[in-house]
């Protein structure tokens, strides 16, 4: 009776199971989508629209996950059609055979301003020179202050330099009792120190990985220069104007510290756009009808050095898709100034000709000012060493530093020493 | 023969089953762990490299430390805890006067909500509670216990009791819950006989009670070393495994090696190594301590 | 239930017992249940309550994650769930019967190989599996899901049926077995009934293990109309962003379903029934 059970049971799943699949359309592409599906929802109605052959699926899945899925997909030939994917993704993607290279669809049918209108070009090329995705989006971090109480502090003017940053977050710590530059300064694996730490050396003329003339890769700051960007964000935690608990904290969007900004807890913040204006709506949510008390401003950049990174996604194509030219049709499509215009206004375009035509209103000026002073991660996502593990490794760095456990000195010189030998493990 | 066959109706599905699911991809990791695979590799497959993970891992500067936490903290700390916890709940609700006060019904349904959290939820509501503003610290401060917030999941005094009681929070209801159903099995007969004799309320437990529940202790012993000791989630999503590596464990320095180095050959090494010793541990202990309870299966 | 049964083997409790234990099972629930209220009243405030103060009470978030597909993800977590965890419940029956009733070769070691899987950190078979699941098709399907999760709630379910069986005396099937029972009907009309309580604690461990399982359901299910709740709460943690108003929305979503199902079951198991079985 129970053998009868089980194998009725069993039948009765492949059942479901078989109505789970969709029947095949025509043409029916995949979209693996890392965001919210109201970005893009409107933008693939259209398309669906103006391709009655190609209906688009959209598939989502969150950032953190991204990589690795796509990656194991498309090692045993699955996977979406056109996947969403970070900048600095898209050379690995290529060197796994994972995704395909567009160079001849740019041949073929290129954009409208032609492919030299995309900024990160050198992250979608791949050490082999295929070009293996298209720039979509693009962002970069500013700082964010709260202008009310830098008021209280007396202070009257955003900081310029590093020294006036420390200065002024000690100030308001010292008059208001508030938070002054509250950073997350947690040493999880994609914890935002990783920003300010590369930020703090581009802005000194320095960079963990520099191209040679010869093209081999090397480090090109040394352990005095990390030690001392260690000592300098450790201040803050020993100032107390970084409470001790944003050691635990590692994304840009941590509540607590979104929190602070929105109560008028803490008075200065470094994020992306996004979060920012997640941070602007819930001010005004709180407070209706009050002047929005926010303004933005560029990392220090003294002598015109880069102080952040110009980051965004890229759309890539399936190495294993059966549908190049639909896939290429809806990317090109997707990078299409209408779309931008129209339905995806959350995000930047990748492009020089329609960044230029933005407008970014009054509390983004801030954003606008420090594209000028940004760069791409560049020989970071060439080098032999993946951005992650350095990611990981600067982050427990200055974990250990910031908490105490080792002196910056020991931490300076213990990361520089492993990512040398990773280094020269890969060659 | 009657006997046998019946026997091999019960056991075959679920050894199927296991060998289909475990079989496979335990000799595939097997294998991965004696190359140099990486996850930009899959698709073409890695190179032979022998035993050089293993080396590399054992000869690797933080494995002591890494070992260290794994070991007193998540696994040890976490478990003895979760038992003594679950037990002591588990004889609470099951109390005559908990059932007088109508409280056993509304705890029983209360042990479900921490279990039916997902660990990411859980998580994420503790560091709310733990967070500098967060009620335990508010609570604290208002008790006079402390003066200032503590900084639980960044100082290196507060960060592992903080991790271990989220785990808790987590973990606790299903040994409660599965030692409470061992006690409903305990016949009234049992302990008419007991009082009968005249024995003391620590008498009971100890020669009546206890027994009962062994077997369960002992196997949720067994289970809840397993899942602590394999564990990376609260540590992962509380802590990243820092402040630096402060807490980083078995478990998560195998997710940073396979999703964060890319090195599928060297994670697949730490996997092995940590199956090896909860293996060893297996055995032993049920060769050794649960001989006697569960005899009548081994 | 038994309040009125003549043989009692309590004393009733004292005043300070009362006392004692209503402030224990008090503190005990104060605990547990907190952190889920926390989450409750944060589902109806706009961004959780948790980036400004403001107290406006709100059912948006429930109403977003609904519109963002929550209700098919309940459906597919119950279709998964259910099915694993009658499939788990059934076969650990059979095997811990087996196991604690009868002596055959190779029982020891087919006893510990049950363990095997368990061993194992979860996260290092996800790569070797997924290759597996590839090359059988079982990526995106019911059956795939259903059929991880049962394999992955077994061991566990064997053990624990195990060592609540060993303290069932073998008398009881033997005296049926020979008053003329099947095996089969021995399982059904004796051991079912007496152990109650222990098959629903493990039903409740397996099917709550696969309602809050991430790892594989993310790894095997990226068709959206196939995922699973965890799977959608995730999809709130954003990159620059977390929508905590739906996450906590989400978490409650989560949880209510566990109760409707396992409430009715929880309040029908009472220990006195269980006791007089066993006569």
């Amino acid at each position: 009776m129970l053998r009868l059970l089980a194998a009725g049971f069993i039948a009765s799943a492949a059942m479901i199971g078989a109505i789970g699949i969709a029947a095949a359309d025509p043409v029916t592409i995949t979209f693996r989508f890392n965001d919210t599906e109201q970005e893009v929802r409107g933008a693939i109605d259209e398309f669906q629209r103006e391709n009655p052959d190609i209906k688009v699926d959209l598939q989502r899945i969150g950032w953190k996950d991204a990589r690795n899925q796509f990656l194991r997909e498309a090692a045993v030939g699955q996977g979406p059609d056109v996947m969403h994917s970070a900048q600095v993704w898209v050379k690995e993607m290529g060197k796994a055979g994972a995704a395909l290279p567009i160079d001849q669809f740019l041949k073929k049918d290129p954009p409208p301003n032609g492919f030299g209108d995309f900024i990160s070009q050198d992250l979608a090329r791949g050490n082999d020179g295929h070009i293996y995705g298209l720039p979509w989006t693009t962002d970069t971090w500013a700082m964010v202050y709260r202008t009310d109480l830098l008021k209280q502090a007396g202070i009257d003017k955003l900081p310029t330099t590093w020294d006036e940053l420390r200065a002024d977050s000690a100030a308001v710590y010292k008059k208001t009792g508030k938070a002054g530059f509250g950073f997350p300064a947690g040493s999880s694996a994609s914890g935002a120190i990783w920003f300010l730490a590369n930020f703090y050396w581009w802005s000194h003329g320095a960079a963990l990985i520099v191209q040679k003339p010869d093209g081999s890769y090397g480090i090109g700051v040394t352990p005095d220069q990390v030690a001392a960007s260690m000592k300098y964000f450790k201040q803050y935690m020993d100032g107390g104007d970084n409470p001790q608990s944003n050691l635990a904290a590692s994304d840009a969007h941590d509540p607590s510290i979104m929190q602070a900004l929105v109560t008028g807890n803490q008075a200065m913040g470094a994020m992306p756009p996004n979060t920012y204006k997640e941070i602007i709506k819930a001010y005004e949510g709180a407070n209706p009808g009050k002047p929005v008390p926010f303004e933005s401003g560029p990392f220090p950049h003294p002598d015109h050095t880069k102080s952040s990174m110009i980051g965004g996604r890229m759309l890539v194509i399936n190495a294993n898709t059966k549908h190049p030219d639909q896939a290429w049709k809806f990317v090109k499509f997707m990078a299409s100034e209408q779309v931008f215009a129209k339905y995806y206004r959350t995000q930047f375009p990748a492009q020089k000709s329609l960044l230029k035509k933005i407008d970014f209103g009054a509390p983004l000026k801030g954003f606008a000012e420090q594209f000028e002073y940004a760069r791409t991660w560049g020989p970071y996502a060439d080098g032999p060493v993946p951005i992650g593990t350095m990611w990981n490794l600067t982050g427990r760095a200055f974990g250990k530093a910031l908490s105490g456990q080792t002196s910056p000195e020991q931490a300076a010189k213990d990361l520089l020493s492993e990512i040398e030998k990773q280094m020269a493990s890969k060659g | 023969m009657r006997d046998r066959l019946f026997i091999t109706t019960m056991l075959l599905p679920t050894v199927v089953l296991l060998l289909l699911f475990y079989g496979y991809p335990i000799f595939d990791n097997l294998h991965m762990s004696f190359t140099d695979l990486s996850l930009l590799g899959m698709r073409k497959g890695g190179n032979w490299i022998g035993l050089a993970n293993y080396r590399e891992l054992f000869r690797s500067g933080d494995f002591g430390h890494i070992l260290f936490n794994t070991f007193v903290w998540l696994t040890a700390t976490s478990v003895v805890l979760r038992l003594l916890i679950g037990l002591g709940m588990a004889l609470l609700l099951n109390t005559r006067a908990l059932k007088l006060l109508r409280l056993a019904a509304v705890s029983r349904f209360a042990l479900l909500i921490p279990w039916a959290t997902p660990p990411i939820v859980a998580v994420v509501i503790w560091r709310f509670l733990l967070e500098r503003n967060g009620a335990v610290n508010h609570a604290l401060i208002a008790l006079g216990i402390v003066d200032h917030p503590i900084a639980f999941l960044a100082d290196m005094r507060t960060v592992w009791p903080s991790l271990v009681v989220i785990m808790l929070w987590n973990t606790v209801p299903l040994i409660a819950l599965s030692l409470l159903s061992s006690l409903q099995t305990v016949p009234d007969e049992y302990y008419e006989a007991a009082e009968l004799d005249g024995a003391t309320h620590w008498q009971k437990f100890r020669f009546v009670t206890l027994p009962f529940l062994m077997p369960s202790i002992l196997v949720l012993g067994l289970m809840s070393v397993f899942w602590s000791f394999n564990n990376f989630v609260y540590v992962w999503l509380a802590t990243g495994a820092g402040p630096g590596t402060y807490t980083n464990v078995l478990a998560t320095e195998v997710y940073i090696k396979a999703f964060v180095d890319f090195r599928l050959g060297y994670s697949s090494a730490i996997g092995m190594v940590m199956a090896v010793i909860m293996a060893v541990f297996g055995i032993v202990y049920l060769r050794l301590v649960a001989r006697q309870q569960l005899e009548e299966a081994l | 239930m038994n309040t009125s049964a003549p043989s009692r083997y309590w004393r009733d409790p004292g005043a300070t017992a009362l006392v004692a234990a209503a402030f224990l099972a008090i503190v005990v629930l104060f605990v547990l249940v907190y952190p889920a209220i926390y989450v409750l009243v944060g589902s109806f405030r706009p961004g959780g309550g948790l980036l400004s103060a403001t107290g406006t009470f709100t059912l948006r978030n429930y109403t977003r994650i609904f519109q963002g597909g929550f209700g098919r993800f309940i459906f597919n977590s119950l279709v998964i769930c259910v099915a694993a965890t009658l499939a788990s419940t059934i076969l650990s029956i059979m095997a811990a019967y087996a196991f604690s009733r009868f002596t055959f070769r190779f029982k020891a070691t087919l006893f510990m190989g049950i363990l095997f899987g368990q061993v194992f950190p979860w996260i290092v078979l996800i790569n070797p599996l997924f290759v597996a699941f590839a090359t059988m098709h079982l990526i995106n399907s019911y059956v795939g899901m259903i059929l991880t999760y049962t394999a992955f709630t077994v061991p566990f379910s064997v053990y624990m049926l195990v060592g609540y069986l060993v303290t069932v005396p073998k008398s009881l099937d033997e005296a049926a077995i020979i008053d003329g029972a099947s095996r089969w009907q021995v399982i059904w009309y004796i051991i079912c009934p007496v152990m109650l309580p222990g098959f629903v604690a493990t039903a409740t461990y397996a099917f709550l293990l696969c309602w809050t399982e991430y790892l594989f359901a993310l790894a095997f299910l990226t068709q959206t109309d196939l995922k699973t709740l965890p799977l959608g709460l995730y999809q709130f943690f954003g990159e620059d962003n977390v929508d905590w108003g739906a996450v906590m929305a989400a978490s409650v979503v989560t949880t209510l379903p566990v109760f409707l199902l396992f409430l009715p079951i929880q309040s029908r198991i009472s220990p006195g029934r269980i006791a007089g079985a066993v006569k």
